[in-house]
Order: C-alpha cells, then structure tokens, then sequence
C-alpha cells in the first residue's frame, strides 16, 4: 500500500473520528444525554432545554477544541520542519508564554481594551517569547537539550512576570489563573468568531506552504539549490507559526505539548513526505483536543477542570519518550 | 588575580551595606547608628524589637537562601555543562511547589512546621525520581535536565489543577510560588542552616572535581574520576540546599540561574573561587531584592521572587544580546 493511499485512508477515519468525537463532546458532561439525544437536541430547534444547551454551551467548545487543536498541532509541524528539532513546539518554543504574558498585560494594564484585540496582544507576546527561545537555544548549535533548556528557562522568565501581573491584580484572579491553565470552559460563539478567520487562513496558507515546507526539512542548502527562497519562506513559516498559536491562547489560553505531540504521531503513521501531512496533522491535533477535552470534565467531576492539565500529563511522558528514543538515535 | 582576590571581600563588604541598607528600610524608616546600638543592645526597646525579631532573621534567612540557591545552581551548570540549568529549570523548585500546593489547599490548618518540610519532601522526591530514570543506563547530563524539565511540567500541572480547584486560597498559594521573606523568622533561619552549614564546605570540597567535570565526561573519567557517582553525590547536595531554601522562602526563582553566571563573568569557571563569589551574590541579590520590595509601595510588600524576575529580566536580555552576537560574529 502506497503511502498516499494509506495517507488517504487515515484521512477518512481521522474525519470519521472528529466527527464521533464532537458529537462525544457535545453529550457528555454535567447533563449527560445520550449520543443520538444530542445529535436531536442540535438539530430540534424547538427550545427545549437540551437544545439550548447543546447550541449555547457544548457545541460552540466542541468547536473550539477542534478549531485549536488543529492549529497548535500544525504549528508545531511548521516548527519541527524549521528547526529540524524534535522538540519544537510552541510550547517548548516559549510561543505559548509570551503569548500569555501579553494577554494577562493587556487585560491588567489596559482594562478598556476590547476583546478581539487580545488575539493582537497575543501574536505581539508570542513573537517575544519564540525569539528569546531561538536566540539563546541557537547558539552554536541548536541541540534538543539547549532548545528545551532555553525554553524552560524563558517560560520560567514569562510566567514570573504573569504572576506578577495576577498578585498585583487581585479580581478576576479566579478567571485569569483559570485560562492560564488553558481552558475551553465556558467557551461560545463570539469565541469561535474571534479565533476562525485566524486560524483558517493560517491553517490554508500552511497546507498551501506544504511543499516549502517538506523542502526546507531537507536542510537550508538543500532548499536553496532546489530554488526555495528560504529567506522568505522561513520568515511566512514564522509568521504562520505566531497567527496560528497565538490566536489559540489569546481564546483559549496556553494548551501545551499538542504541539509537540501530534506531528510525532502522524509521522510514525504516515511518514512526512505526503502532501497530506500537514492536513492529517490539523485532524489529529482537532482529535486530540476534543478528546483531552472530553478527558477533562471527568478529571474534577462535576467541576471542570482546565484541559491543559490533561494535555500536560499526556504531553510530559512523550516528551521523555522522544528524549529517549534521540538518545538512542544518536 | 590581584583583583580577583579582592573581589570576594569585596562582595562581603557590599553584603553587609545591603544589609544594613536593608534592616533600614520599611514601614518604619531606622538609621544605621540606630541599628548598631540595637544590635550591640544599647538602643531603644522599640527598635530592638523591630531589628532583633523581625528584621535581622530576615535578613539573615535573606542572605542565606541566597547564598543557598546560587551554590545548587554552580554545581547543576558545572555537572549539566550548561549555562541555563538551575534548581528552577530542573524541576526541583516545582517539585516544592506542589507539595507546598497541596498543604496549603488540602489541609489549609496544619500548623505552619508543616509547609517547609513538605516542600523539602517535595524536591527530595523530584530529585529521588529523576535519580530513579537516571540510575539504569550512565548519568548523561542532559537527560538529567530533559527528565526535570519533564517532572516540572507535571508538578505544574498539578499546582494548576490544585488552585483552580480551590480558588479561595490562591493567593496565599500565588504568594509562596513568587517567593517571600514576608513573616519569617529566626525559626526559619535555623531551618536553613544545618543544611547549608553542612553543603556548602562540602561543595567548597568538591570545587577541583566540578572543575574536572566541566570538562566532559570522558575527560574526567581519564583523570580517574569515578563520574557516575560524582555526579550522584553532586546533585543530592545540590537538592539538599535547594530544598530548604525554597522551603523556607518559597520558590524565589533566577538566583540560582543568574548569580553562578554574574561570578563566573567576574572570576572565570574555577569552582574554588566562583562557588563562594556566587554564595555571596546570590545573597546579595536576595537582600537588595527584598529591600527594594519592601522600599517600593510601604506598607505593601512586592515578593521577593517578583523583584528577583524584574531585576533578571535585563541580565536575561544581556545574555540573549551576547548570545546572538556569539553567533554571528
């Protein structure tokens, strides 16, 4: 079976399995319904209770979770082909904290700023964090351990200055320390509306990017002999990066190590040289986090619990997973 | 080397102005005659008090954390072989965190011995876990780090879910993460010391095998160092001072990353001499850092962790800046 073919195959139970696992998503929680009362309830528009919760509440974080899910794990492809290094991800990136750092300084320092603005806020805190990361990390070298060094290191620096912001800005405490764990509690329309002309166009122009993108893996003067301009190319990769997981956490907050993760998954099934690549990794990405969603209303039950704290115990063990098969690579 | 051995008097000096500075400053302003004839029991009852029960201890439990903080961090960059590890970056501070977390909101009347030791227990059991993943193949350096980073990403996660799921407590748990010498006293200083009494002469010792090791692996090991076990023994004593300064003080974060680079700028990477240049800056980090908390919005208190990241936050551009021209000149 040709890779394309097998890439093809997956694709279709990968949207066959979003697809279960929204409607998943949208039946399971404080008011459990069965699958097929859900499927009804959403498509009933007589104002029965459960429609309103389903249209109101469950579906808009459905949607939300795929939505983001699809953009953090693309990100992190986008990063891991750039740097050549397994553990990129704009988490490891030190992306997600200065993005957060920017969002809590907007919503502390400047109270009247409207929300959509965040996402702006968020690409301006995502570029700072990405660079100091890259900046210390490359130096002579980027190694796996100076990258991950580099990005504890930044993301301690960032999420200290956070802390600061929250001490000296007691109300909303409860709200803000909810969202920094990255959480799709409470998730609704307007939410969907601000973060999907971001992350569409963002997750377009990278499948539009793929064959760029696949080039510069190669290494820089492969891709410069094959007639890439990899000045350019590197410089729209970044900026798809930032647009692509900064609206995530300007909405959602820091969701970690989906980045990180789902690349890695869909490689082993598939490798990375199809042009499906990139798409099957957005439908794992939108997969994992609806799943890691779903996981994490049972975490506290009957509280909600951030899913962030999911996607971190999942994420820490594959990390140490990849740390361990590196070393025996090389 | 005229200069270089001047500098650690040098140091002692200014240590001693900033404490000073610092025993002055407050809510209530006292001079340095002042606090000299309330240290030498000559001055009035009131400032006694102020110095003798309150600010002293905290000075000293200041200097102390600090010099503590900046020796775990000399021997985790000489032992990792890079310039960012620290107890904070390693997952020994977190570690600490989430035990503390968990006494603070799971059993919020424990009588307040408890919190200390439980950070303690917190790192030890970070640094037992790490020792664990380590112990089967060779002690590589960098899956030492790799793997703490990794603890302190679930130990995170763990605080996370701990404060979201007890959002009455938060701020006392907010404020033992930035780290405060807010009402400690001589019973935390007494804490702290035995540990450091018995750590730091014995880092002091194994300066010349820091030194060995800085130089690879496969050089100390021809040097007849027995590597493996070195490095053990070198990280327990950097856990062990870790461990009880974060738990008397809480999670101050940067000293223990900055102060080893700052001396190592001024005396170079010979652990005799950089170990106690760094005890002394990072204690004097942790004095000024406090000074400027408690000097900055009277009668509130910044934490000290808080002032510690501001006042990293320029070295960490510098170094960035420095970095970044390394590699492309």
């Amino acid at each position: 079976m040709g890779r394309t073919t097998k890439a093809a195959i997956l694709s279709v139970c990968g949207i066959v399995l979003l697809i279960l696992g929204l409607v998943g998503s949208i039946a399971v929680g404080w008011t459990d319904m069965g699958a097929v009362d859900a499927v009804t309830a959403l498509i009933d528009s007589s104002a029965s209770q459960q429609h309103l919760i389903v249209s109101t509440l469950r579906l808009p974080r459905a949607l939300l979770a795929a939505i983001i899910g699809a953009g953090l794990a693309v990100a992190g492809a986008i990063m891991q082909a750039m740097t050549g290094n397994p553990l990129a991800s704009p988490q490891t990136f030190g992306v997600n904290a200065g993005a957060s750092l920017a969002v809590v300084a907007a919503i502390v320092l400047l109270p009247e700023l409207p929300v959509p603005y965040y996402a702006l806020m968020a690409f301006a805190g995502a570029v700072l964090g990405g660079l100091a990361v890259f900046a210390m990390g490359s130096a002579g070298g980027m190694t796996p351990v100076k990258l991950a060094l580099a990005g504890t290191a930044v993301h301690l620096f960032l999420s200290s200055l956070t802390e600061a912001f929250i001490l000296f800005h007691q109300h909303s405490t409860d709200q803000v320390l909810f969202w920094l764990a990255g959480s799709l509690d409470g998730a609704d329309w307007s939410d969907i509306r601000r973060v999907l002309p971001w992350a569409a166009a963002g997750l377009l122009l990278s499948f539009l990017m793929a064959r760029s993108i696949s080039i510069m893996k190669m290494g820089e003067d492969v891709a410069r002999n094959l007639g890439q301009h990899v000045a350019r190319v590197r410089a729209m990769c970044g900026l798809l990066v930032i647009v692509l997981a900064g609206s995530g956490v300007a909405v959602a907050g820091p969701i970690g190590f989906v980045g990180l993760m789902v690349p890695h998954l869909v490689r082993y099934a598939v490798g990375s040289q199809t042009r499906l690549y990139l798409p099957l990794t957005a439908l794992a990405g939108a997969l994992l986090l609806v799943l890691a969603d779903i996981l994490s209303r049972f975490i506290a039950y009957p509280y909600e619990s951030p899913v962030g704290i999911v996607t971190a115990l999942l994420g820490a063990p594959f990390f140490l997973y990849l740390v361990s098969k590196e070393r025996r690579a090389a | 080397m005229a200069v270089k051995r001047l500098l650690l008097p040098l140091l002692l000096l200014l240590l001693v102005v900033a404490a000073i500075v610092s025993m002055g400053t407050g809510a209530v302003f006292i001079s340095p005659r002042e606090i000299a004839e309330a240290l030498l029991g000559t001055g009035t009852k009131n400032h006694a008090f102020i110095i003798g029960q309150y600010r002293l201890p905290r000075v000293a439990l200041g200097m102390l954390a600090g010099a503590g903080l900046a020796v775990s961090g000399v021997i985790l960059q000489g032992m990792i072989r890079n310039p960012l590890a620290s107890p904070d970056v390693i997952g020994i501070t977190k570690g600490a965190g989430l035990a503390a977390a968990i006494v603070i909101f799971l059993c919020p009347k424990s009588p307040p011995v408890l919190l200390p030791l439980a950070a303690f227990c917190g790192a030890a059991a970070v640094a037992f876990v790490l020792y664990l993943y380590t112990r089967r193949r060779s002690v590589q350096p960098s899956t030492l780090a790799l793997v703490g980073i990794a603890l302190g990403v679930v130990c995170q996660a763990g605080i996370q879910y701990l404060m979201v799921k007890n959002p009455g407590d938060v701020n006392a748990a907010l404020l033992w993460m930035a780290g405060s010498l807010w009402g400690r006293g001589w019973e935390h200083m007494w804490a702290v010391l035995p540990w450091l009494s018995v750590f730091l002469p014995l880092t002091l010792l194994a300066s010349r095998r820091l030194d060995v090791l800085s130089l690879g692996d496969d050089i100390a090991e021809g040097l007849g160092e027995r590597v493996d076990r070195l490095r053990v023994l070198l990280l327990i004593a950097s856990v062990a001072l870790a461990g009880a300064c974060v738990a008397a003080v809480g999670s101050i974060g940067f000293v223990g990353m900055l102060s080893p680079h700052i001396a190592r700028k001024l005396v170079g990477g010979q652990h005799a001499i950089l170990t106690p240049v760094a005890a002394c800056i990072g204690a004097l980090l942790i004095v000024i850092a406090d000074s400027i908390g408690r000097g900055l919005l009277p009668p509130m208190e910044v934490p000290v962790g808080i002032v510690t990241a501001i006042i990293g936050a320029p070295y960490f551009l510098y170094l960035l800046a420095r970095e970044r021209k390394k590699r492309f000149s």
